[in-house]
């Protein structure tokens, strides 16, 4: 048995969505949400933003198909692109921040999001390439990664962020421990 | 910084202008104005103009009816308030005055 479609209430309109669209679906609305979420109006705007995906996926549904796929609601989710707050700052005014190092959403300390974010680079490719750095350097990469968590400053923690994860957490605080004995010796 | 970077934020700045000035010309829904700004410096998306409108609308400058579409679910038509009207004249009016200060200074 496989669960082929899942009716949805989109606003005003009932779609049918198969499972991986359905997900797709929800997770933009839950990011829609999650950005506007100190907006006064963000029911509102997020069913605005319902309708204007049920309104683009019916007229993307090729004549005959009745389920909504990947195919469909992808296109409609790039024409609509991602939730904008007037007044906020862009990601490319966010690319011209200083080397910081990016707690929240981090794997280790936040170096390779800190690099990402200067180079204005994916943090993906960043992190494929330090673990393979690790793996050519038989492990001499960690200390490059502990000398970079040293060095690179915290950016300051922004409530509308990811959560910090326990790692990065310690990691910080243990950087931040590293850094106020070193200061009382210099001192 | 490059020259794009330093216009894109003037861009922004400019699109509530534009908005302003789509909504004053006549009533028209979201696709109406996406349609307007499609080709122009001033391309944008739903997932933009939706919460600006909002934000227009908080200020008491848009105000919207709901109207019924041959196809689908009604729509919402924007219009302009008597306050957005005001506002929208006194941007023309500066926007005109800083575009003759431009040509006229270092010239």
């Amino acid at each position: 048995m496989q669960r082929i479609s899942v009716t949805v209430i989109l606003n005003r309109s009932t779609l049918q969505f198969d499972a991986a669209a359905y997900e797709r679906v929800e997770r933009y609305l839950a990011e829609a949400r999650h950005t506007l979420a100190d907006n006064p109006d963000q029911a509102e705007i997020v069913a605005d933003l319902e309708q204007a995906v049920a309104d683009q996926c019916t007229r993307r549904l090729a004549a005959g198909s009745t389920i909504v796929t990947l195919a469909e609601l992808q296109p409609a989710l790039d024409e609509i692109g991602s939730v904008q707050v007037p007044g906020s700052s862009t990601s490319s005014e966010r690319a011209a921040r200083p080397l910081q190092q990016v707690s929240e959403g981090a794997m280790i300390s936040g170096v390779c999001q800190g690099l990402a974010r200067y180079f204005g680079l994916d943090v993906s490719l960043l992190r494929i390439a330090a673990v393979l750095l690790l793996l050519a350097t038989g492990g001499g990469m960690i200390l490059v990664y502990l000398a970079l968590m040293l060095l690179m400053p915290y950016a300051p923690l922004e409530r509308s962020g990811k959560p910090v994860r326990k790692i990065p957490a310690k990691s910080r605080s243990f950087v931040e421990f590293v850094r106020a004995k070193l200061g009382v010796a210099a001192a | 910084m490059t020259a794009e970077a330093k216009l894109a934020p003037i861009r922004k700045g400019l699109l509530e202008f534009l908005v302003l000035k789509i909504v004053g010309a006549r009533s028209v829904y979201v696709p109406d104005i996406l349609r307007r700004l499609a080709g122009t410096e001033f391309a944008t998306q739903e997932g933009t103009l939706y919460p600006l409108l909002s934000k227009l609308r908080r200020e008491d400058l848009v105000l919207y009816e709901w109207q019924e579409s041959e196809s689908g679910p009604p729509r919402k038509y924007y219009r302009l308030t008597a306050a957005g009207k005001a506002q929208l004249a006194a941007l023309d009016e500066y926007w005109i005055l800083i575009n003759r200060t431009i040509a006229d200074i270092g010239t």
